[in-house]
């Protein structure tokens, strides 16, 4: 072989290398995947999507926990219209699919956000309030919704958003050909859906236009999560004018949701390039007013690049920006950084049983739901080797030095967001190997054979099975780092199959409870409503460590009562299972997380506090301006 | 008679002149001529030797245990870690606080084992296919060759990534396996190609004729006829392993999570910041990396030279 066809071939093996190192970032790296859950109660979240903020201090002279402004103001004259680029950080293209019945990635969110208007707005509890498009009430006595939407609000072609818009909404995702994955419990609630859903019925027997503006939709029990936003009422509308003559099931390639696709929002979308960039020209006539800017530009940034780009003012805002990167882009000149708590965790879960299918009878009744089973043999069902574990592993100096203090030590799963429900005084597992030592010692763990790694009561050998996420630079030294704080403590945890796994099949595996999973680390978005239930009740497949006790029953039943419309009552009963759920522990929740947003200087105002008034400048899309032609660079 | 012994005596000073020089004289005197080749040589000699005898001396349990308080550490820092107190990183260490001067001679170690394994496996088995079916010609030739095509016109890269995802309990063997799988019909179809030559000349014909088993032909007639070949080939592929191995630890596909690699090590790279601010952490990888290379790259032509007279410097 000669040199030259040697050399010819390294370079042509450099150059798929390249390529396949960019599609390999795509899949591991910023996926968010939402999942089956109706409306955004939760979904799968890839590792290093957000970040943490803090109240809590670490101790010694470790990074503290960074704080962040939601809001930023910079003086100076709005410049007419002008046009705002947003730099989206991901590694995972957009599909995009416009519609919020079909679309499943978080990147498709992203996009459409921009266009697509909301319906329900929500305030700073994420409480569904009536600063969005439509009106909201609640009747327990009935249970019925009552959404009436507000006069003037249009959809881009100039079409009024109606009533039955909304119960289109509805028709798609019960339709028997539906092919998305927003069917769920909270919709089959509905009165008639299921009748419909199964085709016996022509219409969705509880839910009623009663005019052009007011909807009454009929549920067969309502309860206190429905006045959160995303807590169980589809609150969308659907352009039934614009696409009543698409068949359900061809609805999710039809040009009118991927290439032009229509909403009520703010800006409307101009051109698409799918999985890279999307353009959106104000919309006149919306009705908060019309936009200040003329045009918004949307491309996607890879992660490994955010860094560089914001380094040459490349865009005004910065949608995801990555945590762990954050010291690099922290002081660069022109931009603020602006912070919220992201809506999830991360956690390291245990498998403690499986998901059992729907039980039949003969009719095809069923008899027995689908639900999680507990194994009370399992290898993780002691709780004191559970508590053990999250003793030995020091999440406090993970996230101040990993994550610079972007994320901190997770004392509960309920986020801080939630300030009515989240249990702020409970201690948690701070990092104490004594105390871990102590708890094996006395539940019998010990080491038998004198190989320095402890067996079980029984004195069989323990290996613990460990799963993880590949994904981010630090993915890999945290797992590492775990592994060896277990195995300090006498615990012998290997990684399943000896490596990290990718997203997709690593939910894929958890979620089919593999049984050579012993535990697991995974992350929630928790979407915006505090109730549990959709991650650790009992009849969830989302519990994906199948556990399930009856006094967790019990205070999963009392959180979501009637009762609960007593708010203060309610807060008692979550605070309660806290308590419960942190001493059991079928999950160690790890770490919080803070998301980051670096806004430019020439942005007149900028704002991400939840909850906000959306005429307030810088919070509504349409009250954005610029007040420099250029971007600043200092 | 003058004149006779004048015609011997430059009869035998011809037969001195073209007796050719044989094995390691020719290669001697090879490098002896390449100033650049020799150098390579020594180079890499000194280098194998250092990185085998150390990293069997340092803990590997050590290097790789994650320390939190240590991580992005300058080169010549003492630790900051209560656990290593007085711990000087000569190389600074990486994102978990772990010594790059460890990794990298234990990287360095590892994907040297590694591709020096691969290397010698796969070209086993390329010769053995290789002269059995140029020894065979016809039915065998054609069927080995086609066998060898079709592996040939699969994307190799996207294959060895699939394998190296979907195999249940990952490890270096099964690393290696894989690797081996996808490069002997590289050799088996340049081994062919030059016992084909060979086993057309005539003493193959009669040693055939005297009733010579077939085996001894190809062992002891065909394969030294080709083993300087086998030799370069050996020498040249394994800097190509080398480069396979750190290339897919590089994307994230090689050794397994937790084994230290050169690959790994440079993959710190693809992350602007430490491209640009923390060089020290994938600097000395893709130093030895590219020494490791040229260097083999230098003795094996050299080698490659020796082996065919046409070329010959000296």
């Amino acid at each position: 072989m000669s040199n030259k066809k040697r050399y010819s071939m390294l370079a042509s093996t450099a150059a798929v290398a390249f390529l396949l190192a960019a599609c390999g970032n795509g899949d591991t790296e910023d996926t968010t995947e939402e999942t089956g859950n109706g409306t955004d109660t939760s979904e799968e979240v890839e590792e290093d999507a957000g970040e943490d903020s803090g109240e809590e201090a670490s101790s010694g002279d470790e990074v503290e926990p960074v704080e962040f402004d939601t809001r930023v103001e910079n003086e100076g004259e709005a410049i007419d219209g002008g046009t705002l680029s947003v730099g989206y950080v991901t590694d995972s293209p957009f599909t995009g699919i416009f519609s919020t019945e079909l679309y499943t990635g978080n990147p498709d969110a992203v996009v459409m956000g921009y266009m697509i208007g909301t319906l329900l707005g929500s305030d700073e509890n994420y409480q569904i309030d009536d600063s969005g498009a439509a009106t909201f009430e609640l009747d327990q006595e009935t249970n019925t919704v009552t959404m009436t939407i507000k006069d003037d609000v249009l959809w881009h072609d100039g079409e009024p958003v109606k009533a039955s818009d909304i119960a289109f909404a509805h028709e798609i995702i019960g339709h028997p050909d539906y092919t998305g994955v927003r069917y769920s419990g909270d919709l089959a609630n509905i009165v008639g859906m299921e009748a419909f859903k199964n085709g016996e019925a022509d219409s969705i027997e509880g839910i009623t236009v009663v005019d052009d503006k007011t909807i009454e939709i009929e549920y067969q029990s309502v309860g206190v999560q429905m006045l959160q936003a995303g807590g169980g009422v589809w609150g969308y509308a659907a352009p039934r004018h614009y696409l009543e003559g698409i068949p359900v099931a061809e609805l999710e390639s039809a040009p009118e949701i991927r290439e032009n696709p229509i909403g009520f929002g703010p800006f409307k979308v101009d051109n698409i390039v799918p999985g890279e960039s999307v353009s959106y020209t104000a919309f006149e006539d919306y009705y908060l007013g019309a936009p200040k800017l003329d045009r918004i530009e949307l491309e996607t940034v890879p992660t490994s690049t955010a860094v560089a780009a914001m380094e040459n003012a490349q865009y005004d805002i910065f949608q995801g920006m990555p945590t762990d990167q954050y010291e690099n882009y922290e002081n660069i000149p022109g931009y603020t950084n602006l912070g919220v708590d992201d809506l999830a965790y991360t956690y390291i879960g245990f498998k403690l049983g499986e998901w059992q299918e729907a039980e039949t009878d003969e009719d095809g009744n069923i008899v027995e739901p689908a639900q999680n089973v507990y194994n009370e043999d399992a290898k993780m069902a002691d709780k004191n080797l559970r508590q053990a574990m999250a003793y030995a592993i020091d999440n406090d100096a993970v996230g101040s030095r990993f994550y610079q203090g972007l994320r901190r030590r997770a004392n509960s799963p309920i986020i801080p967001n939630f300030s009515d429900y989240y249990a702020e005084d409970l201690e948690g597992y701070p990092f104490d190997p004594d105390r871990a030592n102590e708890i094996l010692d006395e539940a019998g763990y010990e080491d038998t054979n004198g190989d320095g790694i402890r067996e079980t009561p029984e004195g069989e050998e323990l290996v613990i099975n460990f799963a993880s996420m590949s994904g981010g630079e630090v993915a890999e030294p945290i797992v590492e780092y775990y592994m060896q704080s277990w195995e300090r403590v006498g615990l012998k945890v290997e990684l399943l199959d000896g490596r990290l796994h990718e997203f997709n099949s690593f939910y894929d595996r958890v979620e089919a409870d593999d049984p050579d999973i012993d535990i697991y680390q995974g992350a929630w978005g928790t979407g915006s409503d505090p109730t549990p239930e959709g991650l650790y009740g009992r009849f969830a497949p989302f519990n994906y460590t199948r556990w399930a006790t009856e006094e967790n029953d019990e205070l999963m039943e009392a959180m979501t009562s009637t009762k609960g419309f007593d708010v203060e009552w309610r807060a008692e009963k979550f605070k309660e299972w806290q308590e419960y759920f942190m001493d059991e522990l079928p999950v160690i929740p790890t770490l919080f997380r803070k998301a980051v947003t670096p806004v430019n200087n020439r942005v007149g105002a900028y704002d991400i506090t939840p909850g906000e008034d959306p005429d307030t400048e810088g919070v509504g899309l349409h009250t954005l301006y610029l007040i420099s032609e250029d971007r600043a660079t200092e | 008679m003058a004149t006779n012994q004048d015609a011997d005596a430059v009869v035998s000073d011809d037969m001195a002149a073209s007796a050719p020089p044989m094995g390691i004289k020719v290669i001697a005197r090879e490098f002896m001529r390449d100033k650049l080749a020799l150098v390579s040589l020594i180079l890499l000699i000194v280098i194998l030797a250092t990185v085998f005898i150390w990293s069997f001396i340092i803990d590997q349990d050590v290097v790789t245990t994650v320390s939190l308080w240590d991580s992005y550490l300058p080169p010549m820092s003492m630790s900051e870690d209560p656990m290593f107190e007085g711990t000087r990183y000569i190389l600074g260490t990486d994102s978990a606080g772990r010594d790059i001067f460890g990794l990298l001679l234990i990287g360095a170690r590892n994907s040297l084992t590694l591709g020096w394994t691969v290397t010698v496996v796969s070209s086993a088995i390329g010769i053995v296919v290789g002269i059995l079916a140029a020894y065979y010609a016809g039915i065998v030739d054609n069927v080995i060759m086609r066998i060898i095509d079709f592996i040939m016109i699969m994307p190799q890269l996207m294959i060895i990534i699939i394998f190296t995802t979907i195999v249940p309990n990952y490890n270096v063997f099964t690393f290696a396996a894989i690797l081996i799988l996808f490069s002997w019909h590289g050799q088996a179809r340049f081994i062919r190609g030059r016992a084909l030559t060979v086993g057309r000349l005539d003493f193959i014909s009669a040693s055939k004729t005297m009733g010579t088993p077939s085996l001894i032909i190809m062992l002891r007639e065909m394969m030294p006829n080709i083993s300087s070949l086998i030799i370069v080939n050996l020498t040249l592929n394994f800097a190509g392993s080398i480069g396979l191995e750190t290339g897919l630890s590089y994307l994230g596909f090689g050794l397994p999570t937790g084994t230290p690699s050169l690959g790994t090590l440079v993959s710190y790279a693809t992350n602007p910041d430490i491209l640009e601010n923390k060089a020290w952490v994938w600097l000395p990888a893709s130093t030895l990396i590219l020494v490791l290379v040229l260097c083999i790259n230098y003795v094996g032509r050299a080698l490659q030279r020796a082996a065919d007279a046409k070329q010959r410097l000296g």
